[in-house]
């Protein structure tokens, strides 16, 4: 790290604090492309005191229109001068490491642009739909007053699990149909959702999706059954009554003392994964040592098991 | 002597693979048998009539306006007085294209773009202006309204004006737009009600002209902005009948009025003429191939006067270069040609100066000679169809049409061609050819002329862009003011809120604008109803 | 990444739908490893906030009418984040395009290689 990063760093989140955009938006920035950062800025924030916010995650499958679902909720989210950030990803190319960003473009001309913060974030590699950096992301836009926060993770369905570790309520956004394409993925999505949303209601299979939606949803045992709503992002029905039952979903685990359950579980994730992170990091570098290699020879040639090839290995570790 | 090296494979830009030569056995036996015939004669692919242009020239037909409704007027007269023999009126895209007044915000941020490709018209009043003294019963008069939630408030004004002037609306030629491959695939707007609300307006202005204005085209099935924006020819091909289909289908499953009817009105269709000529030649001609056999095998209609396909063309807009500009005229004549040897009705070609601005006063001019030396000096225009019989003509003609075919069906598998514009299934495809056509750009593969070979460094020669007028806005401003501040305030509050009514049920929306027209309610008025009731299209891509 | 991720903002500055040409830019600068925001149609509020919300490294503007409408945008982004580079593209006329220079905007007119903007991309944001 350069030396003079942690006093930039530090600076720059006084500032953030104040409220300074700018710094946060550089904050977010030294977060993504700096690693030495990432550490720095977190053991800061852990000794600031933390500012609370309100996390809703938007997850569900490409073309759900959840960024035209996050827009037109921003007008009501933004009432009784609440101060709303959107955390928008989206996926890198694994053969360039570039991304084409694009949600942003679908929550434009916000009359509300003083108390909206929209920041579009590249995967960079994850596939838990988050990025890697996203909690501590969170933090900063909380620490800049930035208290409702709505994250559109990636739509690519199967691996969404990581925003329920991330935020106070999940919103899965389907549409019409999804039964077809959705069997294989049922499980994981349907057991994330605190609030279902079928948008484009007004296309055709209304009716079948919502009961089949609603048979699945039956299958589940929660201590607060999900909820399930219906929109229609373009011309706003229904855009009202689904900030409400956001809301109300999420006084009601609150009650239920889940938001605590969920956080406890957020922060032992949080923890295997960053281990893991650490172990596979390490691994790597081990397999492309001599020592590895041999290893890796010796198992080709037959001349060790797996089982084998694996304990002599960890002990390097 | 050493040996030559095979000659490089060559395709044309539908991705036929060129032979270096033709012989007789190259054309399709089932082709072969219906080649040789007389234009005028189905399956029509040589052409609408046996003496062609001998009997009628194509209308040279160039889209022109900038500034305000009067400089527009201008420009028109200018071209009419030059030789073209048809005209268009287009309307500022800041307002028309969102139906927006100029006092929108994202308009205002953009006011000196105001006027700009079009003149500004956001009443009838402005409409009058602009159409004053034109000859709108001899001539052949293309209102504006390209994009399709406009197209309404184009038609209706145009009509207004013509019928305040005292003329029959039966008796008046001409035609609209109201372009679902520009508005939904090309030239994607911010705002736009979605393909089921303007496929409903579309029905609607076919109905209307079907019992208002019998010698009116109501909307033009294009292929233009489909072939500009990436498609390749077979897939233009492809594209403009399945939108053909979508609003006869519509007509037939509402019942109104008889399909042929519709058919015939609509059986003016426009394509792009782009610089590979032949192909643009074979292209015409397969339309009007699969024009008789859609009609035929679909509807059920066989009537020539039907099933004899009419074909307006634009040379293509993106071929001009922005480097060495006067290189232009040549590709503009290249494609004229192309289009004419394609036996099209109606030409317009795109000025030299495309690149970099609307026409200057020369340009256009230069678009106009280039189609009248054709028509005069080449002894062209003396032969009907003077390619056909061609061995290569009638086999490119053959593939191009069973293409074309293949890419309709590819359409019908999506659901249908409303299907595939809402899931972008048709953006993707042009984005992918329109990634490959400029690699080949870029990496040389494909020489342009000035471009990427033989540049000079120098500034274009004495050619820069032409900016139109710098006052629309200004005037436009007050002209609004005006409009609101003197027309019968209760009869344009009766006729909005009749419209909004309308537009709500399940009545021809036409009436009600044409009493909005009289009453004198504004564009953005009417945008507002459009938004309030039909919402926003959900965009498939990014624009 | 062992490379520090760029960012650009893609904006167009006019009311004008075609989409063929910046598509194409966008798509080139992805494959070259670029993060690229685009926003579409914008106002000049639209682009000043997206140019520092999204803290990118560079802003890409296609205009394709007055550049007056482009200037005014310019010109709030010039002066929020003043160091941050500006390039455009689109139907620029050459007189226009000698006053974006003079602005400190590099012009890349129709016909440009796409090779050019993507070495220019690389330079401005301080890859290269």
């Amino acid at each position: 790290m350069t030396e003079d990063l942690p006093a930039q760093i530090s600076a720059l989140l006084a500032r953030c604090g104040e409220g300074d955009r700018l710094a946060l938006a550089r904050l977010l920035s030294l977060l993504e492309r700096e690693p030495a950062a990432e550490g720095f800025i977190r053991t800061q924030l852990d000794s600031t005191p933390a500012k609370s916010a309100f996390v809703i995650g938007f997850t569900g499958a490409p073309g759900a229109g959840k960024s035209s679902l996050i827009n037109a909720l921003l007008p009501e989210a933004c009432q009784s001068g609440a101060k709303v950030a959107v955390l928008a990803v989206d996926p890198s190319s694994p053969v360039s490491g570039g991304a084409l960003l694009g949600d942003r473009v679908r929550m434009q001309g916000h009359s509300q642009g003083a108390n909206v913060f929209i920041r579009s974030m590249a995967s960079r590699g994850e596939n838990g739909g988050l990025t890697r950096t996203t909690e501590t992301a969170i933090r900063l836009l909380a620490l800049g007053g930035w208290n409702q926060i709505l994250v559109e993770t990636l739509g690519i369905g199967q691996v969404e699990l990581d925003i329920v570790n991330l935020a106070t309520t999940v919103v899965v956004v389907l549409t019409p149909g999804w039964g077809d394409s959705f069997q294989a993925n049922k499980a994981g999505l349907t057991e994330v959702g605190d609030v279902f949303v079928i948008n484009k209601a007004d296309k055709e299979g209304l009716n079948q999706t919502r009961v089949d939606l609603q048979d699945s949803l039956s299958l589940l045992s929660s201590t607060i059954a999900p909820v399930i709503a219906e929109t229609v992002a373009t011309t706003g029905q229904g855009i009202a009554e689904l900030w409400q039952t956001i809301r109300s979903q999420t006084t009601a685990m609150t009650d239920a003392g889940l938001i605590d359950q969920r956080r406890s579980l957020r922060q032992s994730k949080l923890v295997e994964k960053a281990l893991l992170r650490h172990l596979e990091s390490q691994l790597k570098e081990l397999l492309a040592s001599e020592t590895g290699k041999s290893v890796l020879s010796d198992i080709a040639r037959g001349k060790l098991t797996l089982e084998e090839a694996y304990r002599k290995l960890v002990t390097k570790l | 002597m050493a040996e030559k090296s095979p000659p490089k494979a060559a395709f044309a830009a539908s991705g036929i693979e060129l032979k270096t030569f033709y012989t007789e056995s190259d054309i399709p036996k089932a082709h072969r048998a219906r080649m040789n015939l007389a234009p005028g004669d189905a399956p029509y692919q040589r052409g609408f009539h046996p003496a062609g242009y001998r009997s009628k020239p194509w209308r040279i037909f160039q889209l022109s306006g900038f500034g305000k409704p009067e400089d527009e007027n201008e420009r028109i007269k200018f071209l009419l007085k030059n030789g073209e023999t048809g005209f268009i009126m287009e309307h500022d895209r800041n307002t028309a294209d969102h139906c927006y007044n100029v006092d929108h915000p994202d308009v205002v941020a953009r006011r000196e773009d105001v006027g700009l490709t079009g003149a500004v018209m956001q009443s009838v009043r402005d409409t009058a202006i602009c159409m004053d003294g034109l000859p709108i019963d001899t001539s052949f008069g293309h209102a504006g309204g390209a994009v399709v939630q406009h197209a309404p408030f184009a038609l209706a004004a145009y009509w207004t004006v013509a019928k305040q002037r005292g003329f029959d609306l039966a008796k008046i030629a001409g035609t609209g737009q109201s372009d679902f491959n520009l508005t939904y695939l090309g030239c994607v707007t911010k705002e736009q009600i979605p393909t089921q609300a303007g496929l409903r307006f579309n029905a609607d202005i076919i109905e209307f002209c079907d019992q208002y204005l019998p010698r009116w085209v109501p909307v033009s099935i294009a292929g233009y902005n489909a072939a500009d924006t990436g498609l390749t020819p077979d897939q233009e091909l492809g594209v403009l009948f399945a939108n053909a289909v979508e609003y006869l289908d519509e007509i037939k499953r509402r019942g109104n009025i008889d399909v042929r009817s519709a058919a015939k009105a609509c059986g003016g269709v426009s394509f792009r003429a782009s610089i590979q000529i032949i192909e643009e030649a074979c292209k015409m001609r397969a339309a009007r191939l699969m024009w008789s056999d859609l009609l035929r095998q679909r509807y059920d209609i066989t009537d020539p006067k039907i099933a004899n396909l009419r074909i307006h063309c634009v040379t293509a807009g993106s071929k001009m270069t922005y480097q060495q500009p006067l290189n232009n005229i040549v590709r503009g004549t290249l494609m004229a040609l192309g289009a004419v040897f394609g036996g099209v009705q109606s030409l317009g070609v795109s000025g030299y100066d495309e690149a970099l601005s609307i026409p200057s006063e020369h340009a256009h001019q230069m678009s106009v000679r280039i189609q009248q030396i054709i028509q005069e000096e080449t002894g062209i225009a003396h032969v009907t169809d003077p390619l056909g019989g061609s061995y290569y003509i009638e086999t490119l003609t053959a593939q191009l049409a069973e293409k074309a075919w293949q890419f309709f069906e590819e359409i019908q598998g999506q659901g249908g061609y409303l299907a595939a514009l809402d899931s972008g299934w048709l953006h993707s495809k042009a984005s992918d050819n329109q990634y490959k056509e400029f690699m080949d750009t870029e990496s040389g593969e494909q020489k342009i002329i000035g471009v990427n070979c033989f540049r000079d460094d120098e500034s274009p020669f004495h050619v820069d862009g032409f900016m139109g007028t710098d006052d629309a806005f200004d005037v436009a401003t007050s002209r609004l003011q005006d409009v609101l501040r003197t027309r019968h305030e209760t009869a344009a509050a009766s006729a909005l809120k009749q419209l909004e009514a309308d537009c709500k049920g399940e009545v021809n929306i036409m009436p009600a604008m044409m009493q909005a027209m009289d009453a004198e309610v504004t564009l953005g008025e009417i945008g507002n109803v459009f938004r309030q009731v039909y919402g926003n299209w959900n965009t498939p891509i990014q624009t | 990444m062992s490379q520090a991720q760029k960012r650009i903002l893609m904006a167009k500055t006019g009311l004008d739908g075609h989409w063929r040409g910046p598509t194409i830019v966008a798509r080139a600068l992805r494959d070259a490893g670029f993060e690229v925001i685009m926003i579409g149609m914008a106002n000049t509020d639209d682009i000043v906030s997206a140019a520092v919300d999204e803290d990118v490294d560079l802003v890409g503007l296609n205009i394709g009418g007055h550049i007056d409408v482009a200037k005014r945008a310019i010109a709030q982004v010039q002066a929020t984040r003043p160091e941050l580079p500006i390039f455009a593209g689109g139907t620029i006329p050459p007189h226009a395009a000698k006053d974006l220079e003079a602005l400190g905007v590099e012009v890349y007119p129709p016909g440009s290689q796409l090779s050019d903007i993507v070495d220019a991309a690389e330079r401005l944001t301080g890859r290269k």
